[in-house]
């Protein structure tokens, strides 16, 4: 299997908008303040400006993987990544797969996430039923 | 001051003090939302994929743990997100009534941060057929500070 690499994403106020519709989190009394949403508590945990929620990145990999390898993936697929640098609003990310061993039984990926500067914000691995592939 | 809804408050402080290992969480129950399965596959581009057969995206529920943890603690600054793994087991589909639970696996101190891991899964609450098995890792923020 050669290197897969997705279409760019971008990861913009929009997207990250349209994320938090789509997820369903506690009721909360009061508005979400918190590191992906307000610039003092970014500050305060230590990034430049808000991240973008971890969530969101991972979801556009398995996405990848889904695209990639068919519905197949949610029957025996497997997805475990670090998130290793955050993401601010704005960045473009793109999702690589590189397959990591021989034929026989599931395949077995190296999996990571670069953006728009090349560096890696994810990094993991993927297991994907072979019958999918 | 204290607020009446903060008087009647019966869930604990998510602080690390209140975090331990082998804590079971939820259940909670929820139906598979078409709305939701819409607009997270929009979100996450991959409305042609899910959207023509009522599939769930992979990941669209990811977010169970804040229902877990909502359940049983108030407050905090939230975390940072560290590590995430799923296996899954089979789709999930609209209008399909789920049960999530989970565990606290890790609640500890290492190079000064404090991390915690929730293992958490959800089954078909009619069948009782398994869904998905994922766990998050995160980094405590204590005082809005990586602690």
């Amino acid at each position: 299997m050669s290197d897969l690499i997705s279409k760019p994403f971008q990861l913009d106020a929009a997207a990250a908008i349209a994320y938090e519709e789509g997820v369903e989190g506690p009721p909360r009394r009061t508005p979400r303040v918190n590191i992906h949403t307000d610039d003092a508590a970014a500050r305060k945990a230590g990034f430049r400006a808000p991240i973008a929620g971890g969530e969101q990145t991972y979801a556009v990999m398995a996405t990848f993987l889904v695209k990639s390898f068919g519905l197949d993936f949610l029957r025996g697929g497997r997805l475990q990544a670090a998130l290793i640098k955050p993401v601010f609003y704005g960045d473009t990310l793109t999702m690589h797969a590189r397959a990591l061993d021989g034929d026989a039984g599931p395949l077995q990926l190296e999996v990571w996430t670069e953006n728009q500067l090349g560096e890696r914000v994810l990094v993991g691995t993927a297991r994907v039923p072979r019958k999918s592939t | 001051m204290t607020s009446a809804m903060d008087a009647a408050e019966t869930r604990a402080l998510m602080c690390p003090e209140n975090l331990h290992e082998g804590m079971k969480l939820g259940p909670v129950f929820y139906v598979v939302a078409p709305a939701q399965i819409e607009k997270f596959a929009r979100a996450t581009g991959a409305d042609s994929i899910f959207l023509n057969d009522g599939i769930a995206p992979p990941t669209m529920r990811l977010q169970d743990y804040a229902l877990l943890i909502a359940k049983h603690f108030h407050g905090g600054s939230g975390g940072v997100h560290a590590k995430h793994w799923n296996e899954f087991h089979a789709p999930m589909h609209a209008g399909q009534a789920v049960k999530t639970e989970g565990r606290i696996t890790r609640a500890e101190r290492k190079r000064g941060k404090f991390y915690f891991e929730i293992e958490y899964e959800s089954h078909d609450a009619e069948s009782g057929e398994l869904l998905v098995r994922q766990a998050i890792t995160a980094v405590l923020l204590v005082e809005g500070k990586i602690s």
